[in-house]
This record gives C-alpha cells, structure tokens and sequence, in this order.
C-alpha cells in the first residue's frame, strides 16, 4: 500500500467522487487555479474545469448559502471555508438553513452538501486563523460532523461524506495537511459515526480527536517504555459520537484521558466524559475521567505561547501518569 | 559517582538541622569519615563526618541555613566529573520532583487531599467498588493505595489475594451447596480445603431447625433473665402429707362435677391452699420496687401453663374469696383459653403470686424462678408414696414437695419458711381452708 501525504489522500478522494458522480463539485475561495490556500484542490481544475470548481468572491455567507441552494436542486457540492475560524460567517446558511431544510420540509428535502475547512494552531496565524471549534458546530441537530486524523480516514471519509443526504462538516487540521499514512489506491469508505481504536491498550484509554490522535499515539510509544500501556481511541466523528466504542474500551481499561483540540469550556471532551460517567462503564472507573484541552484563551501569537494554548505530547504523558496513580 | 549529601538525622528528634560552619571550602578535596562540616540541632552542635571521599564540589545549604533532614547540602564529586543538575537538585530540595508542567496536578492533588473524608463514607473508585461489591467484600477492610485515600481497583484485588481461600473443586462446589463460607475454614498457609474439611463442619454445624426468638420466646427469656439478674433467690423446700387432699378431692370431685361441671384438680386445692395461706402470710403476697414494698389487697393466684412453643401464667382472681368449684370452673377455662391462645390481658394480668406444678411429669422437686415484679413461687412436685415416720412408726404416705422460691429483697428466710409451713399445714389438714 502507498504512503501518502494527509493532503493528497483528501485530493484524491474528492477526485475520485468528481469522476465517479457528476453532481458533485467544488466551491470556496481560490480553489481553482490557485489550488487552494494550502492546496488540497490543486490540479482538479485543469481536470474538471471552472464548472464543477468553482472560484467565488471572498464571502463564507455566498459560499455555503450556494451549496446549500445546490444541494436542495440535487448537486453535491463540497464548500471549502479557507480557514476554520471563517465558519463564524456561514453559519447562517449552514446552521439556520442547511442544517434545518430537512426537517422543516417533512424529508421532502434533503441537503447533500460538505462543507470542509482547516482548523487549529501551530502554524503562527494568530488568533482569527488558529481557531479548532467543532463542538460549537456539532451541537446542532442536522448537521453532522467528522474530523478526521489520518490520511487512511481522511479519504475514506470525505466520500462517505460526498454520499451522505445531509450536510456534513469536514473539520481537518493544517497540521495533518503534512502527515504520511499508508493509503490504498481506489474506492473505498470509512463510515460516519464510528469512532476508532487506534492503538490497542490495557492501563488507559484515551480519546482524542484530530491533531491530538498523533500526539497521543507518540505518547503512547513513550509511555510504553515505562511500562504504560495506553489504548488510543480516534473518536473520528462527533456527530453522530460513537460512545458505544468509548464505553467499551473504559471498561477494559478502567481510566480515561479526553484529549481535545479546542478550549475547554464545553468542549466536546465534556460530552463523552458525562457520556462515559452515565454509562455502564461507570462501575469501571477506576479514577475521574480526566480532560486535557486547549486553553479559555483565543490562540497566541507569539510561538511559545501557542505552543501551550493546547495540549502537547509532554502534556499528554503528564496527564496519563496523573490518571494512573 | 557523585553523592549528593543530605542533612544526616543526629537524633531520634531531629527533623532539621542548620549548618554551622563548613569546614571546607568548595573545591577542597574531603576524605570519607574526615569532619567537613558543623550541623546543629534542636539540642547539640555536631561535628559531621563525610560519607565519601572527592571534591566538596557544590555547597547547596549555606552557613546559617537551616533544612529538613534528608534534604540536600552538599555534593562530593570527582575533580572533573559533571554535577547532577543543579536545578534538578534544588527542585528536589523543594520537594518538587517534577518538572513545572505537573505543578497544576499538585495543587489539584493538595485542594483534594483537604477535602475531609465524610464520615461513614469510603472513598473508592466505582470500579473498586464494583469488584467489593460482586466479591462481598467489605471495603473499610481495604487498604487505599489512590490519590488522597481512594481504594481503587487494584486494592480490592490485592485484598482478595491476600484473603484468597483455596480450595478443590469439588470442596467448592459443596460450598455452594451447602452455603458455607469457605473463609471461616482457615488451614495453613498454601493448605487446600479438602471435602473432608467441608463433611467434618457439616457434621459440627447439622441444625434441625432454628427458631426465632420473638413473640413470647422473646418475652420469657426476657423476664427469666432479668429475674435471675435482679432478685437474689433463696430456695426454701419441704414435704407435704397428701393424704388428706387425696381423700378430700375423691369425695369432692363428684360434688365439682355436679356443681360446675369440672373435675377438681390438685391444682385447684393448691391455689385454694395458697390463697388462704397467704392471707396469713401479707409479705408474700407483695412486689418490691427501689423504693418500697408493695403489700397486695388482692390474692390472685397465677397458674404457670405449658404450651406447644412456650408458657403461659393465667390468673386466677381473688382465689382466697372463691370456692373451690369456682376455682376450678375458672381454673379450667384459663387453661383451655391458653392452649387455644384466646387469653385476653386481663386473663393474665395482675397476678400476686405463681404456683408452678411439674408433677404430671414425675419431677419430685425444683426450683423456679420468681415471676418478676412479685416476689415468690412455689413450684410443685410430683406426689409420691414414701415411706415416712408417723408416730414413730415408718409408715407409706403420699408425699409432695413443694420448693418456695423468694426474692431475698423483700422476703427473709424465716418469713418464707413461715409461709410454706402454712402451705404444708393446710394441706395436711384441708378444713383450715374453711377457717
């Protein structure tokens, strides 16, 4: 199987859905020509032409109210939002209308769009460009939503997101864009709402999403040279949250570490805690669910600071150890 | 290698020590057991001596400082060897082990460890309590290993290794069976428990029945025990020539028949001879509290009656104003409503004095215990033909005996000894109940 970079797994699973579906195409801020601002489009213009990638003037509101217009007339349209934090923008053609459209018309709409953009830190953007927040957009009913970690999934997903009926959120993270994974060639998909065991474990699981999978699984390999047996569990998809997988893997373990991405306030980290306390993996629990998030604080600037605005792989072998004692 | 000195403990009180004087100078080359430095404690100045040769390469506590016993002062090293790192060093002079990233798990760690445990309360995992909780096991018998006292789960297991009984196969199954706790079967260390360790309890342990101890069981062992615990008994026993009370209840019985329709007791001529008697005899016919001694008006004669699952005392009312037909028609229907436990509370209320009578099953003598709050019994024995001296002639001659229990509180010997010869002369000559 061929290692592949997490950007080229996510070109070529858009690619494969242009080909294999003509409804489907491409929207957002310089995807064309230009590729993208960090290149996941690059070469499906030459491909597939201006009228299935579609270049649009700098409005995050046009682009999702086009898509979710699309989408009702029965295209597949996968909106690109430059950067995460832009999402603040659409979010009234995607929360208000997209995510609504289905249940307001009794199922006689139904609107099969993504709507995929970067988010996170450690690239130096600042605050307006840094920003990691699906559980903001996981909270409403309609809207599903899938961040995935490796370029394997990353693939997988964004077809099964393509052929979902409803509007899915694609949250990557400018970090993986450079990761390599084995890939296979071909269709293939990874289901929504399955969360995924990444690294089997016996002392603790942790959950984690997006950027913190690798970083977890680094401290897991570090941990092992202590003796510390760490299970890593990708939970991949927040919406619809696969907790059944979750449950399962604490009561083998017995402690639970959530390693979150965005701020901790009401964090999606704090849905599977209260999932996992509320459920029969209870009577397991051998400490306190533990969460390790990003801080309440917009993303810094300065290099150092961002570093510790979220949870790095020192952090996450503090914070096994603190659970294990 | 380098040694990292520590304050030394000079004393079984010390806990710090403060430096004094170094008597080297960092760099200065130090022989083990050569005094290098002057510590002084709560009490004395010591002299200390160093506990490796090298270089006094670091002093970490200066002249005038005081630490904690065990902390470091000092490092002896080779000329050209590198230091552990300082920082690393005085961070474990701080008691910080850790690097800075942890300090928010520490001050997490001292805010719980200050929550007081509630009392009556354990602090376990839900997992610890989980495994207690499907092993029966008890978890203030646990002991914590978890942050801030918690049992988690792994100290619930090693309870139950270290309480692991062991057993075979089939002594477990015969366990179960018969629901025996196989803990209570202590062998020697590393013993298994054999079937036949099982078959040799079942044995020891083969109850037919048990029976709760409620209702009237709980009553009498209640009142028995607290008879026994707060009236000293003396016992006060004689013989009684029936003679005349059997002549007397022959030509009676059809006379009662007819009258009441009842054949006439022993019984019913004790309770009649008890009655008068005690009308003789006031004190016997008492109760004691602290206080006083409570003379009755009222001679009401309790008769103790035995029942399938117990015992019962009815009483019979002024037994000293009624007539003997009248005794026994009362007599007979008290019992009947006892055997059928249809006695109302004011059938066995009230009583004066009890008689007890277990000659019907050959008991020639015993002693009974005082129906609490009165103050004497009189238990009854078997009558019996016994050859006895009349006139200096041995003779046969139906005999009875009657034991006086008193409670010494409220009745001297002679005052009881008084009324049994009472009793004894009635029956002996049966017209004194008409007197």
């Amino acid at each position: 199987m061929a290692e592949k970079l997490y950007i080229e797994a996510l070109r070529e699973g858009l690619r494969e859905e242009m080909i294999r579906d003509e409804n489907v195409f491409i929207i957002g801020e310089d995807v064309g020509l230009y590729g993208g601002a960090f290149g996941v489009t690059k070469g499906l213009f030459e491909e597939f032409g201006e009228n299935r990638i579609i270049d649009t003037p700098i409005s995050e509101a046009a682009i999702a109210g086009a898509a979710v217009g699309a989408a009702l007339c029965g295209m597949r349209p996968v909106a690109e939002i430059m950067f995460f934090d832009f999402f603040t923008i659409a979010m009234d053609q995607l929360v208000n209308q997209g995510a609504k459209n289905r249940y307001m018309f009794g199922g006689k709409a139904k609107v099969p769009m993504v709507i995929r953009g970067p988010m996170g830190c450690g690239t130096g953007a600042a605050a307006q460009h840094s920003q990691s927040f699906p559980s903001v957009l996981a909270h409403f009913p309609g809207l599903k939503l899938v961040m995935p970690a490796t370029p394997y999934d990353v693939k997988g997903l964004i077809k099964s997101a393509i052929r979902d009926d409803n509007p899915v959120v694609f949250a990557e993270h400018k970090l993986l864009y450079w990761t390599k994974g084995e890939v296979p060639e071909g269709d293939y998909t990874v289901p929504i709402g399955k969360a995924d065991v990444k690294r089997q474990g016996k002392d603790i699981t942790i959950v984690a999403g997006s950027i913190m999978v690798p970083r977890s699984l680094e401290a897991a390999q570090k941990l092992e040279e202590e003796g510390i047996d760490v299970e890593v569990m990708d939970i991949r998809s927040l919406k619809p949250l696969d907790l059944q997988t979750v449950v399962s893997s604490v009561k083998k373990t017995g402690r639970v570490l959530i390693v979150e991405d965005d701020p901790i306030s009401y964090g999606w980290g704090a849905e599977v805690a209260a999932g996992i306390v509320g459920s029969e993996a209870f009577d397991y629990l051998d400490a306190p669910v533990k969460r390790l998030a990003g801080l309440d604080i917009p993303i810094p600037y300065n290099p150092n600071l961002e570093k510790h605005a979220v949870p790095q792989v020192p952090n996450i072998i503090d914070a096994v150890k603190e659970v294990l004692r | 290698m380098a040694t990292i000195v520590k304050m030394p403990k000079l004393g079984t009180t010390m806990t710090e020590g403060t430096i004094v004087k170094w008597l080297k100078n960092e760099g200065d080359p130090v022989e083990k057991g050569e005094i290098y430095v002057e510590i002084q404690t709560d009490k004395v100045n010591i002299e200390d001596e160093a506990e490796a040769s090298g270089i006094l390469r670091k002093i970490i506590v200066k002249e005038g400082e005081t630490v904690k016993v065990g902390e470091p002062i000092a490092i002896i090293a080779e000329a050209d060897e590198e230091l552990p790192d300082l920082e690393v060093v005085e961070d474990v002079a701080d008691g910080k082990q850790e690097e800075s990233a942890s300090v928010l798990t520490q001050e997490e760690d001292k805010i719980a460890e200050a929550i007081e445990a509630v009392p009556g309360k354990i602090k376990a995992s839900p997992a610890a309590k989980r495994v207690a909780r499907e092993k029966q096991i008890d978890l203030s018998d646990v002991t914590p290993s978890g942050p801030g006292g918690r049992i988690v789960e792994r100290d619930v297991l090693a309870y139950i290794q270290e309480h692991k009984v062991r057993a075979t196969p089939v002594a477990k199954k015969i366990a179960i069976k018969e629901q025996i706790d196989l803990g209570s079967l202590q062998k020697a260390p590393g013993e298994r428990i054999t079937k036949e360790d099982l078959e040799e309890r079942l044995i020891e342990q083969e109850i037919v029945d048990t029976i709760p101890v409620t209702g009237m069981r709980k009553i009498i062992a209640d009142s028995m025990a607290y008879s026994k615990q707060v009236a000293p008994h003396i016992y006060l026993s004689l013989e009684v020539d029936m003679s005349k009370v059997i002549d007397l209840r022959e030509r009676l019985i059809p006379l009662v028949q007819s009258h009441r329709d009842v054949k006439l007791s022993y019984n019913h001529i004790l309770i009649k001879a008890v009655a008068t008697a005690l009308k003789l005899n006031p004190l016997i016919n008492s109760s004691f509290t602290e206080e006083k001694i409570i003379l009755k008006q009222n001679i009401n004669i309790g008769l103790a009656v035995a029942l399938e699952d117990g015992l019962i005392v009815p009483v019979i009312k002024d037994a000293d104003k009624k007539g003997l037909a009248v005794i026994a028609k009362e007599t007979q229907e008290l019992i009947q409503k006892a055997k059928t436990k249809k006695l109302l509370p004011d059938d066995y209320q009230g009583g004066t004095f009890t008689i007890t009578n277990l000659g019907m099953f050959d008991i020639e003598n015993f002693c009974a215990i005082i129906n609490q709050p009165e103050t004497a019994i009189l238990a009854v024995g078997k009558i019996i033909k016994k050859p006895v001296v009349v006139d200096d002639e041995i003779t046969i001659r139906p005999m009875m005996n009657l034991t006086l229990s008193c409670d010494h509180r409220a009745i001297d010997g002679a005052v009881g000894a008084k009324f049994l010869q009472n009793v004894k002369q009635i029956l002996e000559e049966p017209m004194n109940m008409l007197l």
